[in-house]
């Protein structure tokens, strides 16, 4: 299932997930994640949409393996954090 | 006696060798071939340039662009998607090893901010920094700023608005839902400024270069010495503008 959220991040930019996931079990297939915001190194986000596939579409989950990521590539967001992250990923989930 | 930087005044080019001079100087820089640089610099033809976390077809109208004849390409560094016309650009290059620089990537925003702030008060105008990456002028934005970090240097680049055309500005940009289009408008008119509208008149590009680069020298205390682009600095933009700005598969990455 192909699904696309906007999600204002709040005191952050604005953030626009494409998403690909398998209904049957809410895992991610594939994901894109753009937007106006600033991360470094940029090329992390690679890593991050890399790294999020097969996980299932649970918000504190998907925080907690985003931090995990962020903390392991040393990576520095702004306009952007794991939480706000994980809430636009799963604003792409149709109830 | 202070501090010598570079100063390059590289003209009006295409959005592609715009972004790939700006990489150029980043990689010489990297490798120790020349000191600190600050570069003014105009675009010819218009154009919009994206964040690198940007889809391209979100926010941008192709179709548009070839009609109106505005180039557009991805930027190396986060942000939003900007429509340059009336403007005038700068870069700074700079270790990121350097005293003046603060390690704080919110910090060193806020101090090159401050270079472009002094360089308005030259002008006459009064302005404010608002993190993460603006300038505002009694609350309307005057200048957009984007930064990465690379190579351990810091490549910050941005715009000061001489003019603003905000219709046509939307004409090019996507927005999410044309019946709020208009709605839109009246907001981004509400909330951008330019030298022109602040001063009533239009001012030079070459005056406001001259105020831009006193606020450099006043922020940073250094002297900016005219120069060139080094050879190697060419050769290097000439690769990156055909290899990856020109390149449908870097612009359409997202």
């Amino acid at each position: 299932m192909q699904s696309k959220s906007v999600y204002k991040v709040p005191n952050g930019k604005l953030l626009k997930i494409f998403l690909d996931y398998n209904e049957k079990n809410d895992s991610i297939n594939t994901i894109r994640i753009t937007g106006d915001f600033f991360a470094y190194p940029e090329e992390a986000i690679e890593i991050i949409e890399n790294e999020l596939k097969g996980e299932v579409l649970d918000k504190r989950k998907l925080a907690e393996k985003i931090n995990k990521i962020v903390t392991k590539q040393g990576i520095k967001f702004i306009g952007l954090d794991a939480e706000g992250l994980a809430e636009g990923i799963v604003l792409c989930k149709h109830e | 006696m202070s501090e010598r930087w570079r100063l390059l005044q590289t003209g009006f080019n295409n959005a592609f060798m715009n972004m790939a001079i700006d990489k150029a100087i980043l990689h010489a820089n990297s490798k120790g071939f020349i000191p600190p640089t600050v570069r003014f610099y105009g675009w010819k033809p218009p154009a919009i340039s994206i964040g690198y976390f940007q889809s391209l077809e979100e926010e941008v109208d192709i179709d548009a662009c070839k009609r109106f004849g505005v180039d557009y390409v991805r930027r190396i560094t986060g942000g939003g998607a900007v429509f340059h016309e009336h403007e005038l650009t700068y870069s700074i290059v700079i270790p990121e090893s350097h005293p003046e620089i603060p390690k704080n990537i919110m910090d060193s925003y806020g101090r090159i901010c401050g270079a472009l702030m002094k360089g308005l008060k030259h002008l006459g105008i009064e302005s404010e920094y608002v993190p993460i990456n603006d300038i505002v002028v009694k609350g309307k934005k005057i200048s957009g700023n984007a930064q990465t970090r690379k190579m351990q240097r810091v490549l910050q680049h941005g715009t000061i608005l001489l003019d603003v055309d905000v219709d046509k500005m939307f004409s090019l940009l996507r927005v999410p839902n044309e019946k709020i289009k208009d709605k839109l408008i009246a907001d981004v008119k509400e909330r951008v400024t330019s030298i022109k509208h602040v001063l009533g008149k239009t001012i030079a590009f070459n005056v406001v270069v001259e105020a831009m680069k006193k606020g450099f020298e006043e922020e940073f205390q250094v002297e900016l010495i005219d120069g060139e682009l080094t050879l190697e600095e060419k050769k290097l933009a000439k690769k990156f503008e055909k290899e990856i700005f020109s390149n449908r598969e870097w612009n359409h990455r997202r």
